[in-house]
């Protein structure tokens, strides 16, 4: 697959990569003056390209942003809906992680989030084939 | 750590509950048979997003669903060399005995302590929450260190 994408021509991946590397870094720009609600929209917009190394960097990313989160229900509140759906697929491929920490802070979140959306956004993560993350 | 224990199991149960939307469905390649496709895994479209919900290092849990089956596979948390084989003697003492529990895979998934497979059959004669009820008692059952005698 990533033999594919080089034939198109090698800065595709890489041009996408330096992108989601310019991403984290806004991430983390955004979580030192404490500022997690944009650190987590910033996080969630747009799904990385089928490429394995996108969607790593674009996980080192997000997971920077999740571990930022103190206040789980506020961040909830204050998140559009409309990224219920991507926050719950990152939040099952962080609690396949098996790292302590990551894993701690996923289940919390999973556990309000599913009380806020409902087990719709639980079946639509298990569902989606398409927009894998 | 009593608190992630309870994080867990209502992330597995809330998972559960979500995943087991089971109906019947023959096997489309032989005709008059019916298989539970999670084991076969011969056609993607039938097959949904395997999950791995994880506490830690040690204890994880791979549910997987299809559109007649669900497969839920457990890997309980051992201390010590002792308890590794008291959990593995008592695990395969239930194994052995799979009938009497239906929902028991006679052998776990390769990684794995113990395995479930439930099936549309399963969810038709038996009530879906309380199947999900069994599942969680179970782990609370290991989690609470059943074989700890000290």
């Amino acid at each position: 697959m990533a033999e594919a994408e080089k034939f198109m021509g090698s800065d595709n991946v890489e041009d996408i990569l330096t992108k989601i590397e310019n991403k984290s870094l806004k991430i983390e720009s955004l979580i030192k003056p404490y500022k997690p609600i944009e650190a987590i929209k910033t996080a969630l917009e747009g799904y990385p390209p089928q490429d394995e190394r996108c969607k790593f960097a674009n996980w080192i990313g997000v997971r920077k942003a999740l571990m930022a989160i103190k206040d789980v229900e506020g961040i909830l509140r204050s998140l559009n809906p409309q990224y219920y759906d991507i926050l719950m697929k990152y939040v099952y491929r962080g609690l396949s992680t098996g790292d302590r920490t990551t894993c701690d802070q996923c289940l919390k979140i999973h556990e309000k989030l599913t009380e806020k959306a409902g087990f719709g956004c639980i079946l639509r993560s298990l569902t989606d084939t398409v927009n894998t993350i | 750590m009593a608190s992630t224990l309870r994080l867990y199991l209502t992330c597995i149960r809330n998972t559960l509950e979500a995943a087991m939307c089971l109906q019947n469905f023959p096997c489309q390649e032989v005709e008059r048979h019916n298989k539970p496709e999670v084991e076969l895994k011969t056609s993607p479209e039938l097959l949904l997003n395997p999950v791995l919900i994880c506490r830690n290092e040690a204890e994880k849990c791979l549910i997987e669903t299809s559109i007649n089956s669900l497969r839920i596979s457990l890997k309980v948390k051992q201390a010590d060399e002792l308890e590794n084989i008291l959990a593995k003697k008592f695990l395969r003492f239930l194994s052995m005995r799979a009938e009497a529990f239906q929902v028991l895979r006679r052998k776990p998934v390769q990684g794995y302590d113990i395995s479930f497979l439930i099936t549309n059959y399963h969810c038709e004669e038996l009530q879906k929450q309380k199947l999900i009820d069994f599942i969680v008692q179970f782990m609370e059952m290991h989690s609470l260190k059943y074989f700890r005698r000290t």
